[in-house]
């Protein structure tokens, strides 16, 4: 009898879910557009220019976690789970960690798909290539971890798909803040920095260019420079899925 | 209770199983104190009105909840604790459940097969159940017949030991009804134990060989249809005799007027039949509208469901019925 494996029953879903998501036109156009749209920053002003080149490579990933990590796993579950599909899927092999992988796997993998794109769109258009792609990738899929456990509990509270809209804006706002702690005062600031969206615009920042508050680093350096914000994100990685744990549910609550 | 899969064991044994949602005042117990046996390789169908429970039961047999209280075991396993090793040897069918609109019933029945152990290919699996002129066709755009067919394709597609198949024909035409009675049936004769809850008493009646009554929340009989039936009286109407007639003395046990008809009920319908029969020719009576029914699982369900038979627990199998079944 040929027994199946996690990561067997994985790819099985996954690739469901995958073939899913390329016949959603909007999903789609969520996915693979809108995070690119950015890019256009860079034919605006002088080439090369790093402070244009920053603003699109964090928008960039920025839109990224929030549409094909954050937002497409929060209204896919909220409407398999109201339609019951994930319900019946919990009835076979498949363990919950599986569901959850499969769910979020097409997602994180346009995230990646993306962040490449990016770098080799941006790089004729006088971007720089990344300072430490590695840690590049870690804080993608750091980030790509946090935003799945948010989308795990935003739909703890959310009963439709419809209500997706309505009930992500805390977490929207979670991640849209950090961009903008330059224009809160000093004593906020600290705690705006303790937010993933902070981290995660400190880190691309860092880790693309080298950039840490004024200095440039080499390759080496941006470790050590990264040991703060990626601990943060860490911690929200932590939060996120005790935050899920405890709270989401696999069936519609009437 | 023993955690192994002993071949002697029943496919699933529960005791003392409760399940209560909610707490406090708003706090309601669906499930309270059942106690179940299914032999392996027989068929068994659980029965109840609505919010009898039947469902809460069935979840708690499935590992898809926990009981609040008692113990559940699925060929001597815990269906939560030991999940993969029961969930491998189970197929479930979910009274309702949906899958995504955007796949194809091929595509649906791969994801599935992607995810069970020794499933069987998806050309045959559509084969079985008369899907294969329907395998290309989105899952949004079949019927809810035939929807329900993809989902049995799914609970049969790794060849289950155990099958628990909550309210399978609901929903369906005579002909697709019959079609799933075939397919358990044919579970059954290739050795597999199968647990159905269902509101069609003629499906029980044609398909289980043990029968369990819930009713608020218990198993109130329990037995084949034969035993449980047994315990029902038989009766015999007809239109009212005059007013000045007296009935014999029949060995009946016991005699209504309901609107125009007087009910005789009995415990033995040839014996109290002749006896009525004999006294009217004697005293030359016409007896008008003459019937006389045998008791059926029907009769018996309406009684406990309107609560005019005793529902309290009530064993139907007065012991004979070993536990053993067909071990496979």
């Amino acid at each position: 009898m040929s027994i199946t494996t996690p990561s067997s029953r994985a790819i099985g879903l996954t690739r469901a879910n995958w073939r899913l998501m390329l016949r959603n036109r909007l999903t789609l156009a969520y996915g693979l557009i809108l995070p690119l749209l950015p890019m256009l920053f860079l034919f605006s002003g002088t080439r090369g220019d790093d402070t244009i080149a920053m603003t699109s490579s964090t928008t960039v990933i920025f839109l990224l976690m929030l549409f094909p990590v954050y937002y497409n796993l929060l209204s896919m579950f909220v409407s398999r789970r109201d339609e019951l599909v994930l319900k019946r899927l919990r009835t076979g092999e498949a363990r919950d960690s599986e569901l959850i992988t499969s769910m979020a796997m097409p997602g994180v993998l346009i995230t990646l798909v993306i962040t490449l794109a990016a770098v080799m769109l941006g790089f004729p258009l006088g971007q720089q290539v990344p300072t430490n792609p590695i840690l590049l990738l870690a804080v993608v899929l750091l980030g790509a971890g946090v935003f799945t456990a948010l989308a795990l509990w935003t739909a703890a509270w959310t009963r439709t798909a419809e209500a997706a809209q309505i009930t992500s804006m805390p977490v929207i706002l979670l991640a849209s803040v950090g961009p903008m702690a330059p224009i809160f005062p000093e004593s906020a600031r600290r705690f705006v920095e303790l937010t993933p969206g902070s981290a995660m615009d400190t880190l691309v920042r860092l880790s693309w260019f080298g950039y840490d508050d004024g200095s440039q680093l080499d390759f080496a350096a941006t470790w050590g420079a990264s040991s703060g914000p990626m601990l943060v994100l860490a911690a929200w990685v932590l939060i996120g899925w005790a935050l899920a744990r405890t709270y989401m549910h696999w069936e519609p609550r009437h | 209770m023993n955690t192994t899969t002993d071949s002697n064991q029943p496919a699933i044994e529960a005791r003392g199983l409760r399940r209560s949602y909610g707490t406090g005042a708003a706090g309601f117990e669906a499930v309270r104190g059942v106690d179940l046996i299914v032999p392996r390789g027989t068929i068994t169908a659980l029965l109840g009105t609505n919010g009898a429970g039947k469902t809460s039961t069935m979840e708690v047999i499935e590992g898809l909840a926990p009981a609040t209280a008692g113990e559940v075991r699925m060929l001597g396993m815990d269906p939560i604790k030991q999940r993969a090793d029961v969930r491998r040897r189970t197929g479930v069918l979910l009274q309702a459940s949906g899958f995504p609109g955007d796949l194809t019933v091929r595509e649906t029945l791969e994801m599935w097969g992607a995810t069970v152990s020794a499933a069987r290919p998806v050309d045959e699996a559509l084969e079985v159940l008369d899907l294969t002129h329907r395998a290309e066709v989105k899952m949004r755009s079949l019927s809810g017949g035939e929807t329900r067919r993809v989902d049995l394709a799914c609970t049969l597609t790794g060849d289950p030991d155990v099958v628990l198949l909550d309210e399978p024909t609901t929903g369906l035409d005579p002909e697709s009804r019959r079609e799933v009675w075939r397919l358990v049936e044919g579970l059954r004769e290739r050795g597999a134990t199968v647990l159905i809850t269902t509101h069609y008493l003629d499906e029980a009646e044609a398909l289980a060989d043990r029968v369990e009554i819930m009713h608020g929340g218990r198993i109130v009989r329990s037995g084949t249809t034969a035993e449980i039936v047994s315990d029902h009286p038989s009766s015999i109407r007809f239109a009212h005799l005059a007013a000045d007639s007296v009935l014999p003395d029949l060995s009946a046990t016991s005699i209504s007027r309901t609107g125009a008809h007087t009910v005789v009920e009995t415990d033995d319908l040839q014996a109290t039949l002749h006896e009525l029969l004999g006294w009217a020719h004697q005293h030359c009576v016409r007896l008008d509208d003459l019937s006389a029914d045998t008791a059926s699982l029907e009769k018996v369900f309406l009684a406990i469901a309107d609560g005019s038979a005793d529902a309290t627990t009530h064993d139907s199998t007065h012991q004979s019925t070993q536990l053993e079944g067909n071990n496979r």
